[in-house]
């Protein structure tokens, strides 16, 4: 007889593989849909992720505001360095503060706390800046007295083209409307803000502290110069200038970059997750599908395949399959990317565009050949397990997971490979690694737990009732399925309970109300001449107005314990901005009541003459500063040192006055200084800050409820995202616990069908099952729990960085939201194994 | 070379706990070329393990088989596998047709394992012989038992193997559909002198065999 070529014997293969996926799509539909849902998350982040990177690396320059930005932050700034750099590169100066617009129709007054970018005619170097109408920005350089408002503070003071606003004391005309400004990538801010010509900080005569004067160059290269020489030059001009900073466009580290790295390396360890989830359910519906093939095996087997051969078509079968649905998901996930530049483009002032990245995809298909390989060699190996001779007994032992040293061995090295993909690269390797650690630590006490309940209940004596009986020898019996539940139970559980605790912490930050010792306002840039008129004019307003007034003086570390602070601590600590730059510094003779000592005394009186400092204790720690330790500040150009001597416990979350520094006043107070204050008014109706800011034009008044809302609408948009993912999570979880139920199918098919024979009701049988659940669930909660308290405090408190808060109700509501949904769901799949037909059964069909 | 199966001093045991039981004790059986055997004796007596045995399916405890003069008793599961790809046909008393693959492609599948042109083709001709041109594309669930047991002999014949063990291949069968069973092995085993083993119950089948053994607590009597 004529034989094959080895090609067609390939083809042959293939055939098989196609044949068998086109028959049996059905029966691993659960396979087809937890894949393609994971892997459609996990292509998502890859394609939102990588077109922002390339929004931020095409436009890095635009960004930045320059190919290099020389910032002085609010220190003096050396002209003559300036100045030098001008003669071989483009300089644009931009100035930026914060102060109060106000309308000056008396009739309908209102003010906004705003920031003024003041550019020159230079501005930008790189992008372009959105505005109408047209021919407004370049009046904005041509005219005085002249200004560009955001959309936000036109609609809220309810502005027209060419109406008067007010600038502390000086008349400004609204000329158009600012809609976009390129540079947004080094100093994020979010909130209200305008424009105007380099002119106006000498009308306005700005010189005082209140008004944070932040200065900043932006640097252009000439076409045809070497960048890298030139940047080397400007490097070596500004080396003696430590108070300065230097940016690159292309180390683009800036706030914005690192909000998106952190939040896709949180939606990507989510994504990982849901996938690894994911697998376990693969795992368990292949097995299933195995065991419902297991005749066929066997006939395979004893017509004289190798089970190598058969192995290879079901490997085939699942490469064909994740090679369909990782590109149906990839493709999928560019539906994404407009609906998330809505969000970004409204928020960032970014716009994204999905573009096709074969790295990408290749990412997500390795991704998913991982997984797919991790989890299906116990499963395919199983198929050793299936012997030709069985056939003639008519007997198929439900096949089990099958490790061999070989495949544990393939098994941890292609995790490693997993692990690695997603910790190398990622914004912070160490909590990548560190939550795959956690991951896994979470996955080996489940399996521990289900060893440990299983020997338990070994050992208890038989229970009269014959449900509790059956139920327990589920548990019990040699090769049960408890193990494969509880760990797909328990990590599901786990990763719902941690992303509800996350969403439930965001959902009390956004609907946290002000605190009820919160102030109304503040104000900032009081003068020191102008203490008791600021005092009277909010008495005038409301007697019994609760007025706070505390000093304000300029501070910035110079050294730590005589090390420079640049180099004290990496950038990445929690607590840099405490040493960064320059910060307002306060002081008081009394231990403040919501700052309370944690270490260390109160000021040394008998020193009056000595510096001491009271520092924030979470800074304290951060960084590693102990009682005793030296900093050596710079006040008004005259470098101090001083004593730490206590810490204090700081929330700047109850909006009272906190200052990360306090300074003992018997020293202090002969320091140049002015004031911030508080007040919270007995009827709001009271205050009219209209006639404040004459009196006192360059007052800045910030209203604790704005400042909410905008905190409020960045978290909200954070918000929707974890909750979207939590919600496909809760998804795939389930998916997960179905596919474990359906792994004891055709058991229980068998089992009820000799339950019926014996005369067994139906009651019982679905009595059994849900004492075998509550058994299983009751028992994993605890560690459910345990964990989801960690990881969810582990990543609030870290990744976002805003106060974790343990929530019972949230807890008991997923709980039981996840028992009763995990209940039904096993109702319906024994449902259809709970009245068996005895004919086919029988016959063996 | 006349010897085509040869069973020597085998024994077959199973451990269930502590316990462990002895299937088969001592087992002495050569099978010629061109012969044809019927295995009986009572439920448990050891029949269906010796078969299982003579196809490799099962590793013997001691003693040795040879097909053709090779020792499968020693090789590994794939070597055994190998040699009964090409020349052992099993036909079950379950049938054990692959309930997803059509009649054609139950009996293509043992053509396409050896790598043979025109699998399908070979398929319905042997179909066709045996009555079943009408059922070419029907699953197995649409076919009659009789139906069945002739897809999976002729699917145990399709590479014309030298020996054949039939495990009861009628035992699932009405009398008319067993007589017809019987007479499509029989005349293959004349047709391609090929050799048969077959464990049955049925005294009117063993007959018709050229060899009559009897097995009784795990010994040829």
């Amino acid at each position: 007889m004529e034989k094959l070529s080895k090609l067609s014997e390939y083809k042959l293969t293939l055939i098989y593989a196609l044949r068998d996926l086109s028959r049996n799509y059905k029966k691993i539909s659960s396979i087809i849909l937890t894949l393609f849902i994971s892997l459609f998350i996990l292509s998502s982040i890859f394609t939102i992720e990588d077109s922002l990177n390339k929004e931020l690396n095409n436009n890095s320059r635009a960004l930045l505001g320059g190919d290099i930005e020389i910032d002085y932050n609010r220190n003096i700034v050396n002209l003559d360095l300036i100045n030098q750099v001008k003669e071989f590169a483009t300089v644009s100066q931009m100035v930026e503060f914060s102060t109060m617009i106000s309308t000056t129709d008396k009739t309908k007054n209102k003010s906004i706390f705003s920031r003024i970018k003041t550019v020159d005619k230079n501005y930008p170097l790189f992008g372009k800046v959105g505005y109408e109408p047209s021919g407004a920005f370049e009046k904005l350089q041509t005219t005085e007295n002249t200004i560009l408002v955001n959309e936000n503070i036109f609609k809220n003071l309810n502005l027209k083209i060419n109406d008067k606003i007010k600038v502390q004391d000086k008349l400004f005309t609204v000329i158009g409307i600012v809609k976009s400004v390129p540079d947004i990538g080094g100093a994020f801010v979010f909130g209200d803000f305008a424009l105007a010509g380099k002119q106006t900080l000498e009308l306005l005569k700005l010189n005082n502290l209140g008004s944070f004067l932040n200065y900043e160059y932006k640097v252009r290269f000439n076409e045809g110069d070497n960048p890298k020489a030139l940047s080397k030059k400007i490097e070596q001009l500004f080396k003696d200038e430590k108070k300065v900073r230097l940016r690159y466009h292309e180390k683009s580290d800036g706030p914005l970059k690192r909000i998106i790295d952190n939040f896709s390396q949180f939606l990507s360890l989510v994504s990982i997750s849901a996938m690894l989830i994911a697998g376990i359910g693969i795992a368990n519906t292949l097995l299933s599908f195995i065991n419902q093939n297991n005749m066929s095996i066997a006939v395979k087997k004893s017509l004289g395949f190798f089970s190598k051969d058969i192995k290879i078509v079901y490997y085939l079968q699942l490469l064909i399959l994740l090679f369909v649905i990782s590109t149906a998901a990839y493709s999928f996930s560019f539906f994404l990317v407009p609906i998330v530049d809505v969000y970004l483009s409204a928020g960032l002032g970014l716009n994204i565009e999905g573009s096709f990245s074969i790295l990408n995809y290749f990412k997500v298909f390795s991704v998913g050949l991982l997984v797919l390989i991790i989890f299906s060699i116990p499963t395919i190996n199983a198929i050793d397990q299936v012997k030709a001779s069985n056939l003639f007994r008519n007997v198929f032992q439900n096949l089990q997971f099958y490790y061999s040293k070989k495949s544990i061995f393939l098994s941890l090295f292609l995790l490693s490979v997993l692990i690695s993909l997603f910790t190398i690269g990622s914004a912070r390797p160490i909590y990548s690694l560190g939550y795959f650690g956690a991951f896994f630590i979470c996955l080996l006490v489940f399996y521990l737990l289900s060893n440990l309940i299983i020997k338990l209940f070994k050992g208890l004596k038989e229970h009269p009732n014959i449900s509790i009986k059956v139920s327990v020898k589920n548990i019990t019996q040699t090769k049960s399925i408890t193990p494969i539940t509880i760990m797909s139970l328990g990590l599901g559980v786990t990763l719902l309970l941690t992303l509800a605790f996350v969403g439930s912490n965001f959902k009390r930050e956004i609907a946290k109300s002000i605190p009820e010792l919160a102030p109304d306002y503040f104000f900032i840039g009081i003068q020191s001449d102008e203490r008791q008129i600021f005092e009277d004019l909010i008495f005038d307003m409301d007697k019994e107005a609760n007025l706070e007034i505390v000093p304000m003086v300029s501070t910035g570390i110079v050294k730590i314990n005589g090390i420079d602070p640049k180099t004290y601590t990496a950038s990445s600590n929690d607590s840099n901005w405490a040493i960064r730059n320059d910060r307002r510094s306060s002081w008081t003779d009394k231990v403040l009541k919501d700052n309370p000592i944690v270490e260390g005394k109160w000021w040394d009186l008998s020193r009056p003459d000595k510096l001491q400092i009271s520092l924030d204790s979470k800074v304290a720690k951060d960084l590693n500063i102990k009682i005793g330790d030296i900093f050596t500040l710079n006040i008004y150009g005259r470098e101090i040192e001083g004593e730490i001597i206590n810490f204090r416990l700081v929330d700047y979350r109850d909006f009272t006055i906190n200052f990360a520094m306090l300074l003992n006043p018997q020293f202090a107070k002969n320091i140049p200084h002015e004031y911030l204050a508080t007040a919270k008014f007995k009827s709001l109706e009271n205050f009219n800050e209209i006639t404040l800011l004459d009196k006192m034009p360059s007052l800045s008044i910030i209203k604790i409820t704005d400042y909410l809302e905008k905190v409020t609408d960045l978290l909200n948009k954070v918000f929707i995202a974890v909750t979207v993912i939590s919600a496909i999570t809760i998804v795939i979880g389930l998916i997960v616990i179905s596919s474990a139920i359906i792994v004891q199918g055709k058991i229980k098919e068998f089992q009820n069908l000799i339950f019926k024979i014996l005369g067994f009701s139906k009651v019982e049988v679905v009595l059994s099952s849900i004492i075998e659940f509550f058994i299983i669930f009751t028992s994993i909660i605890l560690i459910a729990l345990f964990f989801a308290v960690i990881g969810s405090q582990f990543i609030i408190e870290n990744i976002f960085q805003i106060t974790w808060m343990f929530d019972l109700a949230i807890f008991l509501k997923v709980t039981i939201g996840i028992g009763l949904a995990t209940l039904v769901l096993i109702m319906i799949t024994n449902f259809k194994y709970l009245s068996p037909k005895v004919y086919p059964l029988i016959r063996n069909q | 070379m006349d010897s085509l199966l040869k069973l020597k001093n085998v024994n077959l045991k199973y451990q269930t706990g502590n316990d462990t039981i002895k299937v088969l004790k001592n087992i002495n059986l050569e099978t010629k070329k061109n012969e044809s055997i019927s295995i009986v004796g009572e439920s448990g007596s050891g029949k269906t393990s010796l078969i299982m045995l003579a196809g490799g399916l099962e590793k013997v405890t001691s003693g040795k088989i040879f097909f053709e003069d090779q020792e499968i008793s020693k090789m590994s599961e794939d070597e055994v596998s190998k040699i009964r790809r090409k020349n052992i046909g099993i036909v079950f008393q379950s049938f054990y047709l692959i309930p997803n693959y059509t009649a054609v492609e139950n009996v293509a599948l043992t053509l396409e394992l050896n790598n043979l042109k025109n699998p399908n083709e070979r398929a319905k001709e042997l179909l066709d012989r045996f009555g079943l041109k009408n059922r070419f594309n029907n699953l197995p669930s649409q076919l009659s038992g009789g139906e069945q047991q002739r897809v999976a002999i002729a699917r145990a014949i399709a590479m014309k193997p030298k020996l054949i063990l039939a495990d009861e291949p009628t035992g699932n069968l009405d009398s008319e559909n067993s007589q017809m069973i019987a007479d499509i092995l029989f005349k293959y085993i004349k047709e391609e002198k090929s050799s048969l083993i077959m464990v049955t119950h049925d005294p009117k089948l063993a007959n018709r065999a050229k060899r009559k053994i009897k097995i009784k607590d795990g010994k040829i009597v």
